[in-house]
């Protein structure tokens, strides 16, 4: 039986390749769109953690920016605790710590409202220094230094070997101030963050605020996918050595990734709904008529004793083979133009992150099975309504049909 | 298989037909397709039903073949009712016991002859050796040994309907039917049709009903039933039944 359904394939050459064609074409455009999207959504993925690191953990109302005071500050005796606590976990590459203040930025004349972030130099699980354009990153033996936002530099003027005032309050709520040497300048995204943040030496930070604390500790993972148990297992071990911390994992820290991600799986199964939506309908077109040619020939059979299942069966198995077919050409094709899309890297910069980085499609096997199984099964879909009809016609009709 | 024997359980009724019965609704019209037929085809028959365009010949052998239903009255199989049946039952009686011949071959045409052939033991789940046993026999007996790749398309009516003879007598059936086995072919192949299954006939003592308004196939039967309008005119018994 399953001979006939493949042979009832080659019956009509032309109108098997164009329904299989469409189903390929439907496959191979899904293929591609999810590889693209998968491939930006990691890329987005992969810069967001290069933003935030993979985990972060901080005093929980410090988080959600309710804090008052520096009551949120991690101890030097705290922050020893918790790392030794956090690299017991699998699959942590490492830590640091950051501490961010308000301040004001004076050059000559002119002032601006700075958020200065304190990072570790050359820490090597966040730094920033691969945003640097012009001028050099921050160095391990650097105190004086800041890195200061392309945005920020242009409106006050500033080149690398500049020298800017920080102003700020310290924990007692004394004035402080120190003269910084620009070393760099950075370029991100958003002018916003050009404008408003400076990066300085961790070590400048606490000496500006006169305290030895941190705002928090990053954590790095091997792997992405590791992200929320780890992120479980740590805040379980923070919580049992009884520390009032929280751990946040970097989804969470970057709004914007979460509404992208979002945003792309809505765009995405909107068009596979519409591009099989599309198919569906064709392939219908299609096979009602190629089941209504043969239905004299539905006829010879059940009078030789076929039953209606049986034949009903037949349908489904031929647009079965229809599918797989049109599904496995679709996802060469998909892989293909995939292929010569990753040759052209055209680069790209996502929104919301820093680096161009190289477009491309993913071949995960889900990438490449998603298509595939929804073309089967819409092909499946598609044969189910004419092969009930086909065999709903009596023998005697079907035999007199021409 | 009863090759060579003689038809020892000849007498045994196959096909009955009780009061069959057949309207067909048209609007307001109703035809009367069949009229109160009565008739026994017994095992080892050779009949012919004959007559007239539009008498009721393709009804009534409809009927037989359990692909249609009467209005009224009773077909008996093997001397069991078969009103009651579902369509599935049905189907399933006629794969194990009914052989069927149509007019216009009625082959698949994506299957090669030898597929065409063993398709109703694909149906009856006879295992692969048996099957390509009893295939290249039948073929044998129809002669048409050689052919078995070839695709209908490639072959002569006569030949297609030697096919058709062979795919029906391959289940080793307890009746052949046949509607105007010879309608499409021309006189001297129809001849050679009637002559083989008139061999058929003899050597696999099955039950052959024929329907036919050609009179030279007329000459080939033991049995001639004329229908007209419905009815059953009258029976002709010939005792050594030959070409006319
Ligand atoms: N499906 C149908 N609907 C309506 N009337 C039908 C139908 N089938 C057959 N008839 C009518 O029933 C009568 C008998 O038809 P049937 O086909 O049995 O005749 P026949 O003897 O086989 O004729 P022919 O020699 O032309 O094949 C005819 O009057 C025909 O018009
Ligand atoms: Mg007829």
């Amino acid at each position: 039986m399953a001979r006939l359904a493949l042979r009832n394939l080659s019956r009509n050459r032309r109108r098997t390749v164009l329904s299989a064609g469409i189903v390929a074409l439907g496959c191979a455009l899904s293929l591609v769109v999810l590889g693209f999207v998968e491939r930006s959504r990691s890329l987005i993925q992969e810069t967001t953690v290069q933003q935030f690191g993979n985990l972060q953990i901080a005093d929980p109302e410090f988080l959600d920016g309710k804090a008052e005071g520096f009551a949120y500050l991690v101890s030097p005796a705290v922050r020893a605790q918790v790392e030794g606590l956090v690299r017991l976990e699998r699959g942590v590459v490492g830590t640091t710590a950051q501490l961010a203040l308000s301040g004001l930025l004076a050059v000559r004349r002119t002032t601006a409202v700075v958020r200065a972030v304190g990072v570790v130099p050359e820490n090597n699980i966040l730094d920033y220094n691969d945003l640097v354009i012009d001028g050099r990153g921050l160095k391990p033996g650097d105190v004086g230094a800041v890195l200061v936002g392309q945005t920020l530099a242009n409106e006050l003027g500033l080149q690398p070997g500049d020298f800017v005032n920080l102003t700020a309050t310290t924990v007692a709520g004394a004035f402080n101030v120190s003269p910084l040497e620009v070393v760099g300048l950075f370029q991100f995204s958003s002018a916003e963050v050009e404008r408003a943040q400076v990066f300085v030496p961790l070590s400048f930070a606490q000496l500006l605020l006169a305290t030895e604390g941190v705002d928090r500790i990053v954590v790095r993972l091997d792997r992405l996918g590791r992200t929320s148990a780890a992120a479980r297992a740590i805040g379980a071990r923070l919580r049992a050595a009884g520390l009032a911390l929280e751990v946040r994992t970097w989804d969470v820290l970057s709004p914007f990734y979460r509404g992208l991600s979002g945003f792309f799986d809505l765009l995405f199964g909107f068009l596979v709904a519409a591009v099989f939506t599309l198919v569906f309908f064709i392939v219908l077109q299609i096979l009602t008529l190629s089941f209504l040619e043969r239905t004299r020939e539905v006829g010879t059979i059940r009078a030789l004793g076929t039953r209606q299942g049986e034949v009903f069966r037949l349908f489904v198995e031929e647009s079965l083979w229809l599918g797989l077919v049109g599904g496995g050409v679709g996802a060469l094709i998909g892989i293909g133009i995939s292929l010569l899309f990753n040759a052209a890297k055209i680069p790209w910069q996502p929104p919301g992150t820093v680096q161009t980085v190289t477009l491309g499609v993913d071949f995960t096997a889900t990438a490449i099975l998603i298509p595939f199984l929804v073309s089967v099964f819409s092909t499946l879909a598609s044969a189910l309504l004419p092969a009930y009809q086909a065999t709903r016609v009596s023998v005697v009709d079907a035999l007199r049909a021409v | 298989m009863q090759q060579g024997s003689f038809c020892y359980v000849a007498g045994t009724p196959v096909i009955e037909a009780q009061g069959l019965t057949k309207f067909y609704t048209l609007g307001k019209e109703t035809v009367r397709a069949l009229d109160r037929v009565d008739f026994t085809a017994t095992q080892g028959d050779f009949a012919v039903i004959n007559g007239p365009s539009g008498s009721g010949k393709t009804t009534l052998l409809n009927m037989f073949a359990l692909i249609d239903r009467p209005s009224e009255g009773e077909v008996l199989f093997e001397e069991k009712p078969t009103s009651r049946l579902t369509e599935g039952e049905l189907a399933l009686l006629r794969r194990e016991k009914i052989g069927l011949v149509f007019q216009t071959f009625n082959l698949i045409p994506v299957l090669s002859v030898a597929e065409n052939v063993e398709y109703p033991l694909l149906l009856t789940k006879t295992p692969r050796a048996e099957r390509r046993e009893r295939v290249a026999a039948r073929l044998d007996e129809v002669g048409l040994s050689g052919f078995e790749r070839r695709r209908p398309d490639e072959l002569s009516g006569g030949q297609r309907q030697r096919v058709a003879v062979a795919r029906a007598l391959v289940t080793e059936p307890r009746a052949v039917l046949a509607d105007e086995p010879t309608a499409n072919l021309d006189s001297g192949t129809g001849k050679q049709i009637m002559e083989l299954l008139q061999g058929l006939n003899r050597d696999h003592c099955v039950t052959f009903l024929v329907v036919t308004h050609d009179p030279s196939v007329v000459g080939y039967a033991q049995r001639v039933l004329t229908i007209r309008d419905g009815r059953i005119q009258g029976e002709e018994k010939r005792g050594a039944p030959g070409p006319a």
